[in-house]
C-alpha cells in the first residue's frame, strides 16, 4: 500500500504525541527517583543534577520490601492460577454448551464495584478467622481474576472451530481428552492474556489489600504508602519504590505482549 | 479422565484444602484478654518515636504489642471498613479527632475511657490542655487521649524582609498584606506569600483567618459563614494569594505543594501549621533552610487566634476484647515521661507540664517555639466544622476561597456557602 508523504508526518507526529503523553509520567518517576527532594521541586534544574543511587538504597535497605515484593508476587501468581484452572474449564462449557445465563451471573462479579464488597468480605472473613493471611487476599483477587478469565477465554474457545474437536472425537478421544489435547494447545495465546490482564490487575491491586491484608502479608501498593507520612514526604524514596513496584510488571508486559494483543483479536472474529 | 464431575469435585476439594492451609493467622485471632496488643498507627514521626521506645514497654509488663502503620487517608479507609464490621482485631487506634472524631464516637466504635483517664492520679488528666481534651471528649465522655497538639504559625524568609527594608515580621494580618506585597515588586518571580489553595485543604489553614476577624464556621448550630467577619476573612486570605502569591497560581495545592514554593525559595510568607517545620528547615529538603523564621500567627481584628487543635490522639475500639491493656499502652505512651520524650523529637505535646518544662523544646528553633507559644494563648480548639461528614462540610465551607483566588465576588460565594452550609447542617 503506497501512503502520502502527509499522512506519514501526520502519523509520526500522532505516534510521538502518544509516547510522550504515555511515557511522561514514567520518565518523571524515573528520573526523580534518582534525586533528593530539594532537587525534584526545583523545575528550572529537571534535568541539571547528580543523580544517585540512594533513594533505591533506602527502599531496598528496609528488610521488609523484599516480604512485600514476595507478597505481592506470591497473591498475583496463585489467584491467577487457580483462576485459570476453574476458569478455563468454565469458559470452555460456557461456550460450546451456550451457556448464556451462568455467563451473565459470571459478568454481575465485574460489574458490581469491589468496594461495595469490602465491609461485607471483611465481616465475614474476619468472622472466619482469614484476615490478615494469603487466602483471603487470593481468594478476594479471583474475585476479580475469574470473571475477566471466562470472559476472555469464552471469546476465544467461540472463535475455535467446533470441526477440530469434532475430528478428535472420530479418532478416538474422548470429549475431555479432546479439550485437553487439541482445544488446549490452541489456545495458548488466549491464555496468556488472560493470565498476565489478571496478574497484573492483582500485582496493582490496592483496595483489597489495604483491607484484608495485615502487616506481614502486606503488598507493595499498600506498602508504597509508607513514603507518605503525616507531616513529611519523602518524594525520591516514593519515587523509587514505585519504580520497584512498576519495573517487573513493564517487563512482563513488554515480554508477553505479542500474546496478548493476538488474544485479544483472536475471538473477535469467528473462524 | 472417565468421570468429568469427579475431576470437579477433587479440584474444588484440592483448592479449598490449599486455601484453608495458606490461611496462616492461627491463634491471633482470639484476643480476649490477650497478651497482644494491636496497635494502628499513622505514618508520622510520632510514631517513628514511640517505635523505639515500645520493646521498654513489652518488657516492663511482659505484653506483646503489633503495630500495624498506614498514611491517614488509608487509616481512615481502614477503620471505616473494619469498625463497621464490628471488628475485634483492633485495640489502640490513633486517630484524627477533628476529622474522624465526631463520627467515630457518634457510631459507638469508640470506649468510653472516662473513668480510666480519672482513676490514675499520677498520670494527671488535668495535665492536658483544655482545647485538645475538649476534642477528644464527646457529650462528655472521654473516648480519646490527645497526643499531638499542632497551631498555625507564620513562616517567612529572613533574608528577603532584610532585603525590602522590613526589620521584623508583621504583627497583623494587613501588615502581612502590605509586606507581601511589597516583597513581590521587590523581586519578579517571586511571590510575597503562598498558602493551601485546594478547597478542602486550605479550610483548616484559612480558619485561624476566619477566627481572628471573628469569626467562625458556625455558631449554636447555625452556619455562619456567610457573616461579615467571615467575608473579611474569606477576602483577606484569598486576596493574599491572588494578589501576593505566585503567578498563575493553582487552586489545586495541598500542603505538600505550597511547601514545595517555599522549599524552593520562591515565597517570602506562608502560613502553615507548626507541626510542618521540618520540612523547612531541613537542608535536605529546603533550598533557604538558612533563611526561615517563625513569628506567631498575624491579629486580625479580633485578635489573634489561631488554632490550636490535637491533631492526632489515641483511643480504644469498642469491639476490643482486650481493653485493660489496651489503656494500660495509651497511659504508657501518653504519660509525662514518653511525652517529653516525644516532644524533644518534635512532636508538639498537648500537655502542659511538657511545655513548661525548658527542655521539651530545647531541639527546636527558639522563633519556632515562641512562635507557637504565641499562636497558642487564646486558641480555639477547631481548625474546621465540627460535624460527623467533615470532607463534605471542607467542600462547602472552602468554596469562597477557590472563588476568591479566581478573582470572582467573594461575598456572593459566601452567601451561597452560608445557604449550602446550613442545609447541610440542617440535614447532620
Amino acid at each position: 500500500m503506497r501512503t502520502s508523504p502527509g499522512y506519514r508526518i501526520f502519523r509520526i507526529v500522532a505516534i510521538a504525541v502518544l509516547i510522550v503523553v504515555m511515557l511522561m509520567p514514567i520518565f518523571w518517576m524515573v528520573l526523580s527517583s534518582l534525586k533528593n527532594n530539594v532537587q525534584i521541586f526545583d523545575v528550572a534544574n529537571a534535568f541539571n543534577f547528580d543523580p544517585s543511587l540512594e533513594n533505591y538504597r533506602n527502599v531496598l535497605a528496609r528488610s521488609d520490601y523484599v516480604d512485600y515484593i514476595w507478597n505481592s508476587f506470591f497473591v498475583a501468581f496463585m489467584s491467577t492460577a487457580i483462576s485459570l484452572v476453574i476458569g478455563v474449564p468454565a469458559a470452555y462449557s460456557m461456550s460450546r454448551f451456550v451457556m448464556r445465563r451462568s455467563a451473565l451471573v459470571v459478568l454481575m462479579a465485574r460489574i458490581i464495584p469491589g468496594v461495595s464488597l469490602l465491609v461485607p468480605w471483611y465481616y465475614i472473613f474476619s468472622n472466619l478467622r482469614l484476615v490478615g493471611g494469603y487466602s483471603v487476599l487470593i481468594l478476594s483477587h479471583m474475585f476479580v481474576a475469574l470473571p475477566l478469565i471466562v470472559y476472555i477465554m469464552m471469546g476465544f474457545f467461540d472463535g475455535l472451530p467446533i470441526d477440530l474437536e469434532e475430528a478428535a472425537q472420530v479418532d478416538g478421544l474422548t470429549p475431555i481428552g479432546a479439550f485437553l489435547k487439541v482445544t488446549l494447545p490452541l489456545s495458548v495465546p488466549g491464555l496468556a492474556t488472560a493470565a498476565i490482564l489478571s496478574f497484573i490487575f492483582s500485582w496493582n491491586n490496592f483496595m483489597f489489600a489495604l483491607v484484608l491484608s495485615d502487616a506481614g502479608t502486606k503488598t507493595l501498593p499498600v506498602a508504597i504508602f509508607d513514603f507518605i507520612g503525616y507531616a513529611s514526604i519523602d518524594w525520591g524514596g516514593l519515587m523509587a519504590a514505585s519504580t520497584v513496584v512498576t519495573l517487573p510488571i513493564m517487563l512482563i508486559a513488554l515480554f508477553a505482549q505479542r500474546y496478548v494483543v493476538s488474544g485479544l483479536t483472536a475471538g473477535a472474529v469467528k473462524g | 479422565m472417565k468421570h468429568p464431575k469427579g475431576a470437579a469435585i477433587a479440584l474444588a476439594l484440592t483448592t479449598s484444602l490449599f486455601l484453608a492451609a495458606c490461611g496462616g493467622d492461627e491463634g491471633e485471632g482470639d484476643s480476649s484478654g490477650s497478651d497482644t496488643i494491636r496497635v494502628t498507627l499513622a505514618n508520622h514521626v510520632w510514631t517513628d518515636t514511640i517505635k523505639e521506645a515500645i520493646p521498654q514497654f513489652e518488657e516492663e509488663t511482659g505484653l506483646t504489642v503489633e503495630i500495624t502503620q498506614l498514611g491517614e487517608d488509608q487509616l481512615s479507609d481502614q477503620y471505616n471498613v473494619k469498625l463497621n464490621a464490628g471488628s475485634e482485631d483492633l485495640d489502640v487506634m490513633m486517630y484524627r479527632p477533628l476529622q474522624e472524631g465526631k463520627l467515630f464516637a457518634t457510631n459507638g466504635w469508640m470506649a468510653d475511657l472516662t473513668e480510666r483517664v480519672e482513676s490514675n492520679a499520677d498520670w494527671d488528666w488535668s495535665d492536658f490542655q483544655e482545647g485538645p481534651k475538649s476534642a477528644t471528649t464527646h457529650e462528655d465522655t472521654v473516648v480519646g487521649v490527645p497526643i499531638i497538639t499542632e497551631r498555625e504559625v507564620l513562616y517567612y524568609r529572613k533574608d528577603l524582609l532584610e532585603k525590602s527594608g522590613y526589620d521584623a515580621p508583621p504583627q497583623t494580618l494587613d501588615e502581612l498584606k502590605e509586606m507581601a506585597l511589597k516583597i513581590k515588586q521587590d523581586n519578579p518571580g517571586t511571590a510575597g506569600f503562598v498558602a493551601r489553595t485546594a478547597r478542602t485543604a486550605a479550610v483548616t489553614q484559612f480558619s485561624s483567618y476566619l477566627f481572628s476577624y471573628g469569626g467562625d464556621f458556625e455558631v449554636d448550630g447555625q452556619a455562619a459563614v456567610g457573616s461579615d467577619e467571615a467575608i473579611a476573612a474569606y477576602d483577606m486570605y484569598s486576596s493574599l494569594i491572588r494578589e501576593a502569591g505566585p503567578e498563575n497560581v493553582s487552586t489545586d495545592m495541598g500542603w505538600p505543594d505550597s511547601m514545595a514554593i517555599f522549599q524552593q525559595g520562591q515565597a517570602a510568607f506562608l502560613t502553615e501549621a507548626d507541626s510542618l517545620y521540618r520540612n523547612a528547615t531541613d537542608p535536605e529538603k529546603s533550598k533557604v533552610a538558612e533563611n526561615v523564621g517563625f513569628a506567631p500567627f498575624p491579629e486580625g481584628p479580633a485578635g489573634r487566634r489561631s488554632y490550636n487543635i490535637p491533631s492526632w490522639a489515641l483511643g480504644i475500639n469498642e469491639g476490643s476484647q482486650n481493653k485493660d491493656n489496651a489503656w494500660k499502652f495509651i497511659e504508657w505512651a501518653t504519660s509525662q515521661e514518653q511525652a517529653l520524650a516525644l516532644q524533644q523529637a518534635g512532636n508538639p505535646s498537648a500537655r502542659n507540664s511538657v511545655w513548661e518544662n525548658a527542655e521539651s523544646t530545647k531541639n527546636d528553633p527558639a522563633d519556632l517555639v515562641e512562635a507557637s507559644k504565641g499562636s497558642a494563648e487564646n486558641g480555639v480548639g477547631h481548625d474546621r466544622p465540627l460535624v460527623t461528614r467533615v470532607a463534605e462540610a471542607r467542600e462547602i465551607v472552602g468554596q469562597p476561597i477557590v472563588d476568591g483566588i479566581t478573582g470572582k465576588d467573594v461575598a456572593e460565594s459566601a452567601q451561597t456557602a452560608q445557604e449550602a452550609f446550613q442545609q447541610f447542617l440542617d440535614s447532620e
